[in-house]
């Protein structure tokens, strides 16, 4: 792959591929790439949030009884731990906006601090499901739930192993989502540590940013939805 | 280095300078700020007893919490008016996807229980009865039904074109058994 | 006109340079390859091979059609073979062939550019479809899926076979046919040369980005769906199993929002190709370029709106059956433009009889017919009639074969020279075209006739007096299986006999012609320069490339 076919000026960065003519192009490309992305991602968890709306639509009562077994607090806390981490990752973005690689990383280190939190308090959050039975589908175990609910003042109604079905699936899918993003979170570390992030070439940082935010957006509908709504 | 380089098929003059627009600190920290204020809102409000409003409420301070985000976080306000449009069209078509499934559901349970050919909530509560009795009866639930399933020949009534929940039993007994004369 | 950029083509002969099959070998060299091109033929060439498995799946069925009893096979090895034949064709085939082979291929040429824009996950797109195929494959050929390639709840949640590998197997497809879609799309957007706007687009870049749209947009809902199929399969958690309390017609919703859609992923790129051969073969310049453009984006968006004309006997609401009854027929409004735009292009055109156009003739036959039936079964009340017969099967084949496989080879034809760098012998090549085409016509037309009789699809037996129509069928197929059978044959040949190609041996004005056959490494010495649309004839010279004369 020689470059001698480029027709731009000469690469401004160690990044810029050859296919491309300039810098603008090649980070154009990319943001418009992951634009495209989150819209397949919100066109993929549409669906789940479908089967959300027509079960809560077929079973209105069983959804509203057993929703009061989600913990509100401890989504509240995750709701705003993740709204943080969004903030703490635009600023990253911002840091390498202007060329700040120490600033790039502090927030970095910021933001994956908070997707950990999020998956500890996830974790307490399920196991404590699972320690009452509360399992998705034909393992749902009903007596244990109902004792459950009992101790808490509640009343389970119909067919609660629908609703625990659907918000496993849409937390675990969600939880994925997050991994996945501390993930990637810590390869931008490896390379923002090597100061490969400028104002000339922040693209992977701003998407990064961006699948982030679209994480914290599923988030922001998932809580009410699930924890909230009567 | 005077070839001219292109960028969207028009020359551009600086091809190495960075051209985005980078917002002040104040910005991202008043969007943080009033995300927690909304968030807070909404916590607040499921404890009023709003009926059936509450839904349309919450979704409405999720939507204002997302396009915060969206258009200051993820600078959509300052972006290429493109990717708003990629945005804005995702949205439109899970709106069509949503319309048209909710209004399917809602259309054809009315003229199902109008006619009397619900099948859904008596299978299902079938299970979920045994469920409350015990674990053994619960299994023999599923598995009776799931063996009605697998070898099921169509009954005249579910053969029947308007047969309600009972997924295209037509093509599914097909697909079983087309072997049989 | 196009032009190259003359500062870096100095001398203006280089046709002799090494192409991008000799100047990196090795087996590595094909294996990490970021070039289109070659990632292209890697699609032509597997493409081909699933073709062939499907096909000779399709002939196994039809031979068992012979006679109304059981006689070759069990119902159930039918079964299966049946599902082998529309996934494999489906999955495997129809969506990836077109897009894969000649999107890869072509777009880059086409706006000038050197490559796509994500060269690295063109090739990871290329390997997730080879994963998703081999497990795809190894599961329905293990002899174990017969759920159709529906998957339609609740059977596909209680029956005994490996639903959920094989779903497991179209789930890594679907993110395939993502990633080639999403890369299409930026490279519309972001890698055409100067000069080249929208409305200089050639018609098949056009539909190549009109099928990105509806991959971005619908293949996300499949990926959910078979992993809540999946889900309900293990877990039971009720959203589509009735047994628990779910509901299988929402299954049908999710799956047909991807999968209406996707049936325009499968025809839309072959729309694109029977433009450049209609417009090219008949030296004429297209009629109607922005309304064949904009009804391929047409036809995009309202791919969405129709699915649930696939439910009409489901236990869908009439009130909802009669809604997308009536936005079925708004399909047939851009399809028609198209159609009486080809036509329109072809009158008093000088048009040469060659092999590509007298496939895009046969395009136009049958796709008309395909699409005709379509509105039939569109419509509500004449569809409870002709649901799940022959019928429908003649039909979709009319639009999948007839439509984009018949488009496919005519589009293999056309840049056969610019692929491989030979010309196939004229000759052979319209004696096959005649074979397939006939072949064609007799196995699926006179399904239509027994369709509309009452004879239901997925059946291995019959009642007795559908026999003769079912021979005739049978036999058809066997004439558009020898001549499928003969096109590869001479085409295989050409490679090492066929005569030489020149650069632009059917005088085409888009941008691949310009550079030599096959392409050099970097598609094009310097940056093209576009300024006037792709269908500009007159000014071309006929004996070979026009920047090198």
């Amino acid at each position: 792959m020689s470059s001698a076919h480029g027709q731009g000026p000469k690469a401004p960065h160690a990044f810029m591929q050859h296919h491309y003519n300039t810098p603008e192009q090649q980070a154009g490309a990319a943001k418009l790439g992951m634009w495209v992305f989150l819209a397949t991602e919100v066109l993929m968890f549409s669906g789940l949030f479908l089967a959300y709306f027509i079960v809560r639509m077929f079973y209105p009562d069983m959804v509203l009884g057993s929703h009061e077994l989600l913990s509100k607090t401890m989504g509240g806390i995750n709701t705003v731990v993740l709204l943080t981490s969004s903030f703490t990752m635009a600023m990253a973005v911002r840091a390498a906006q202007v060329g700040n690689t120490p600033a790039i990383l502090r927030n970095l280190y910021l933001t994956i601090g908070c997707a950990l939190i999020f998956m500890v308090v996830k974790y307490f959050e399920y196991t404590g499901k699972f320690a009452h039975g509360i399992f998705p589908g034909k393992y749902f175990d009903y007596a244990r739930a109902a004792e459950y609910a009992h101790e808490h003042g509640h009343e389970l109604v119909g067919l609660p192993h629908i609703f625990f079905g659907i918000y496993f699936c849409m937390t675990g899918l969600h939880g994925v989502h997050v991994l996945v993003g501390i993930g990637v979170m810590v390869w931008l570390v490896f390379r923002a540590k090597r100061g490969h992030f400028g104002p000339q070439y922040f693209t992977p940082v701003e998407n990064v940013g961006l699948y982030w935010h679209i994480v914290d957006l599923v988030w922001i509908f998932l809580f009410p939805l699930l924890y909230l709504v009567k | 280095m005077t070839i001219k380089t292109f960028f969207h098929g028009k020359p551009i003059e600086d091809a190495i300078e960075c051209h985005e627009h980078v917002s002040p600190m104040s910005t991202y920290v008043t969007v943080l700020l009033a995300l927690f204020v909304l968030t807070g809102l909404t916590y607040a409000v499921s404890f009023a007893d709003l009926g059936p409003a509450s839904l349309w409420v919450a979704m409405g301070v999720a939507t204002l919490k997302a396009s915060l985000v969206c258009m200051f976080f993820m600078h959509l306000k300052y972006d290429e008016r493109y990717h708003v449009f990629v945005f804005l069209s995702t949205i439109i078509f899970v709106t069509i996807f949503f319309l048209f499934t909710i209004f399917d559901m809602q259309s054809r349970d009315r003229l199902n229980e109008e006619q009397g050919t619900f099948f859904r909530i008596e299978q299902g509560r079938d299970w979920s009865e045994a469920q409350r009795g015990n674990k053994a009866e619960a299994d023999a639930a599923i598995k009776a039904a799931a063996d009605a399933k697998a070898g099921a020949v169509p009954t005249p009534a579910m053969a029947d074109a308007k047969a309600g929940a009972m997924a295209d039993p037509k093509a599914d007994a097909k697909s079983a058994a087309p072997g049989k004369p | 006109m196009v032009t190259a950029d003359k500062s870096s083509s100095p001398g203006g002969d280089h046709a002799r340079e090494p192409s991008f099959y000799t100047s990196q070998k090795g087996l590595k060299s094909w294996l990490f390859t970021l070039d289109h091109k070659r990632l292209g033929m890697m699609y032509l060439v597997s493409t081909m091979i699933f073709f062939f498995v499907g096909g000779v799946a399709a002939l196994s069925l039809r031979t068992e059609l012979l006679t109304p009893e059981l006689d070759v096979f069990s119902a159930t090895t039918y079964n299966k073979l049946f599902t082998v034949h529309g996934a494999v064709m489906v999955f495997l085939v129809i969506i990836p062939s077109v897009p894969g082979a000649m999107g890869n291929f072509l777009l880059p040429l086409m706006l000038g550019a050197k490559d796509v824009a994500f060269p690295r996950l063109n090739l990871l797109s290329f390997y997730i479809y080879t994963l998703g195929a081999v497990f795809f494959l190894i599961t329905l050929l293990t002899g174990s899926l017969d759920t159709g390639w529906t998957f339609y709840t609740p059977y596909s949640t209680s029956t005994g076979t490996a639903v959920i590998s094989a779903t497991f197997g179209a789930f890594i497809l679907g993110f395939s046919s993502i990633l080639t879609g999403l890369n299409f799309l930026v490279t519309v957007h972001k890698m055409r040369a100067p000069g080249l706007t929208w409305n200089r687009l050639p018609l098949f870049v056009w539909a190549i980005y009109s099928t990105a749209v509806i991959q971005i947009l619908a293949t996300p809902v499949l990926a959910i769906t078979l992993m809540l199929l999946i889900i309900e399969r293990t877990l039971n958690i009720g959203i589509f199993d009735p047994a628990m309390g779910g509901d299988p017609v929402l299954f049908q919703h999710f799956f047909w929002f991807y999968s209406h859609p996707a049936v325009y992923i499968m025809i839309l790129p072959g729309f694109g190709i029977i433009s450049e051969l209609v417009a090219v073969h008949s030296r004429k310049h297209i009629f109607g370029y922005k309304a064949i453009a904009l009804s391929s984006v047409a036809i995009a968006i309202i791919s969405f709106l129709v699915w649930g004309h696939h439910m009409f006997v489901s236990g869908q609401s009439e009130l909802a059956g009669v809604v997308f009854s009536f936005l079925t027929f708004a399909v047939a409004v851009p399809t028609a433009i198209k159609v009486f735009s080809w036509v329109a292009t072809l009158y008093k055109g000088s048009i040469e009889f060659n092999t590509p156009m007298l496939y895009a003739l046969a395009f136009l036959f049958t796709f008309t017919i395909g699409g005709l039936t379509g509105v039939f079964l569109g419509a509500l009340s004449v569809d409870i009639h002709l649901h799940d017969t022959y019928f429908v099967v003649a039909h979709f084949h009319y639009v999948m074969m007839g439509g984009t496989i018949i488009a496919f080879i005519g589009g293999i034809h056309h840049w056969w020279g610019k692929m491989t760098g030979r010309m196939f012998n004229e000759t052979h090549g319209r004696w096959g075209c005649l074979l397939v085409f006939i072949g064609f016509n007799v196995t699926f037309f006179s399904q239509f006739l027994v369709g509309q009789q009452g004879m239901p699809r997925r059946y291995a037996t019959y009642v007795p007096q559908f026999q003769n129509i079912h021979v005739i069928s049978t036999i058809g197929s066997y004439i558009l299986g020898v001549g499928l059978l003969w096109t590869a044959i001479y085409l295989l040949r050409s490679l090492k006999s066929g005569a030489q190609a020149s650069d632009n041996p059917y005088g085409g004005a888009s941008l691949e012609w310009i550079t030599q056959s096959p392409p050099i490494e970097h598609n094009f010495h310097g940056q093209p320069r576009v300024d006037t649309d792709p269908y500009n004839f007159p000014q071309i010279d006929r004996s070979g490339g026009m920047d090198h004369h």
